[in-house]
């Protein structure tokens, strides 16, 4: 019996030839293939329901082979925050809304700390905790606050793990956290361009593609970024829902991860968690490139400082006195 | 074209060239420094406009318009009324006259005043008026209206009230994009008792190394 044109092996082999691939691509289909084929053989072991496992399988697989986030199309990082999205719903029964809001035009965000308000109540770093789903089990946390003594400014001479009643008096307090430089060494230590600044100045990463060497951990010089030894364990209830791609969307075993000014909250224009939690008004945010903005106001009308500016790191992050 | 006169145009050509990349290498070095956020920050002077204005609505707290402005024109303050126990006062403030001493011992036993120090300590009658109750009452003997209870503070806090308008003092609700709407004093601090009470910290931070 003839084949018919369409199914002459001559002809499928001459298709595939013709058509136009690459390695990703032919690794994709190769991929796309053999998840089917496990997927099929485990769901003759494990009864499934209405093929979820095929689904989850598949959903894995796809994002396996995703590209950079700087590389990709917006629609494209609709689609993986999509598949993100149901991976979530289908794996922890949990309904997320993860975003993937491009940066603002004509926005700079920048940040300011008064350290002769703060009173060291340190609720600044649980509302962070909240927010960006930072691991309870090793206690990470993104900000530090430290106690000093009058006459001292280097954190590092501070008391970072003070627990008794404040304000003590003739002390006072200063926070750490990623100052998201314009000029960041972390980012050009990095292997892999898994991170690097936003147009918005947002210092950020890609936790699918950091390799976890850490290289960025060791050019901060202001201890800004943290290593996660283990997947974040997150009680369900606690788990805040709104994330961002880059922001406190759950991250992967052994990646690289940091304070990203809260980017699923001031992309939509809302303040940082840490801002809002603030209850003595130490934190200022806002967009630089408005004349008008708080921030602004600070650096023009105040004493500041930002923490070994001699580094030529170029700092966001300023000090301020009252 | 004979070999004289393209060397006449290449000798005419070279010194604006060299020149040229004398100063674009110039500018190079000074871009390179100017490039830091600072310079950046400087150069802009025109107005934001703000593409998130027409998205946010406003903001879930009760605000009213501030009687001042600041540097970018009106904003909004938190109402104070109806965080207020007992207002409108006029519901027990009426016709009868009510002794001040007794203020204390009565209704208003709650209040604990610890504001100023020593000398400078003050009273009930600063800031409040037995003929019109539901009024702040200034230094002037100028009538407030609780909701701007700023132009009363600002009369002793004027460095305060300064950096609260201008953005250093206090803080924004909840967005710093959109409409400014900022806490009010009194949402902060107790009037009766300003200052911060001393407490223990909501957490304490683990060594990172």
């Amino acid at each position: 019996m003839r084949l018919h044109k369409k199914d002459d092996p001559k002809h499928l082999i001459q298709e595939v030839l013709e058509k136009p691939s690459n390695r990703r691509s032919f690794l994709k289909g190769v991929s796309i293939a053999a998840a089917a084929g496990s997927a099929a053989l485990t769901a003759g072991c494990i009864p499934d329901a209405e093929g979820t496992g095929l689904e989850e399988a598949r959903l894995r697989w796809q994002e396996f082979f995703k590209k950079n986030y700087r590389l990709m199309s917006q629609e494209e990082k609709e689609q993986t925050v999509r598949r993100l999205e149901r991976l979530a719903s289908i794996q922890d029964q949990a309904q997320l809304q993860i975003g993937s809001e491009p940066p603002l035009e004509k926005v700079l965000f920048g940040y300011a700390f008064n350290i002769s308000r703060c009173e060291g109540f340190m609720e600044c770093v649980t509302a962070c905790v909240k927010e960006n789903n930072l691991d309870r089990k090793s206690n990470t946390q993104y900000i530090r606050i430290f106690e000093m003594e009058p006459g001292q400014l280097d954190p590092g001479t501070g008391d970072g793990q003070f627990y008794h009643k404040v304000p003590v008096d003739h002390k006072f307090y200063t926070g750490t956290q990623c100052f998201h430089c314009e000029n960041a060494p972390c980012t050009k230590a990095c292997p892999t361009r898994a991170t690097w600044k936003e147009p918005d100045g947002i210092v950020v990463v890609d936790y699918d593609w950091c390799i976890g060497c850490r290289y960025c951990q060791a050019a901060c010089p202001y201890y800004g970024r943290r290593f996660n030894w283990g997947q974040s364990e997150v009680p369900k209830e606690e788990v805040t829902p709104k994330q961002h791609y880059l922001g406190n969307r759950k991250r992967p075993k052994g990646k690289m991860e940091k304070c990203t000014f809260c980017i699923q909250r001031t992309r939509k224009g809302r303040l940082p968690a840490c801002v809002e939690a603030c209850p003595t008004g130490s934190r200022v945010f806002g967009n630089l490139l408005d004349p008008d903005s708080e921030i602004r106001y600070v650096l023009k009308h105040k004493k500041v400082f930002r923490m070994r500016e001699e580094l030529g790191t170029d700092p966001k992050f300023w000090y301020f006195i009252d | 074209m004979n070999r004289d006169t393209i060397f006449q145009l290449n000798r005419g050509a070279l010194l604006p060239t060299l020149l040229a990349a004398l100063l674009f290498s110039n500018a190079g070095l000074l871009s390179a420094g100017e490039s830091s956020v600072i310079e950046r920050v400087k150069a802009r002077k025109e107005p934001f406009a703000d593409p998130l204005s027409s998205q946010l609505g406003p903001v879930l707290e009760k605000t009213v318009w501030a009687k001042e402005g600041y540097q970018g024109g009106a904003f909004r303050v938190l109402a104070r009324k109806q965080a207020i126990a007992r207002f409108p006062c006029s519901s027990c403030h009426g016709a009868k006259p009510v002794l001040v001493r007794q203020a204390f011992e009565l209704t208003h036993g709650n209040v604990i005043l610890n504001h100023g120090q020593g000398e400078r300590a003050l009273s009930c009658s600063d800031c409040h008026t037995p003929e019109k109750p539901q009024l702040l009452e200034d230094n002037r003997a100028r009538k407030i209206d609780f909701d701007h209870s700023y132009q009363l503070c600002g009369q002793c806090h004027f460095r305060q009230k300064r950096d609260w308008l201008g953005g250093a003092h206090g803080k924004r609700v909840s967005r710093w994009a959109g409409e400014r709407v900022v806490y009010s004093c009194a949402s902060c601090h107790d009037p009766h008792s300003p200052r911060f009470e001393q407490r223990f910290p909501a957490t304490y931070s683990v060594p990172l190394d």
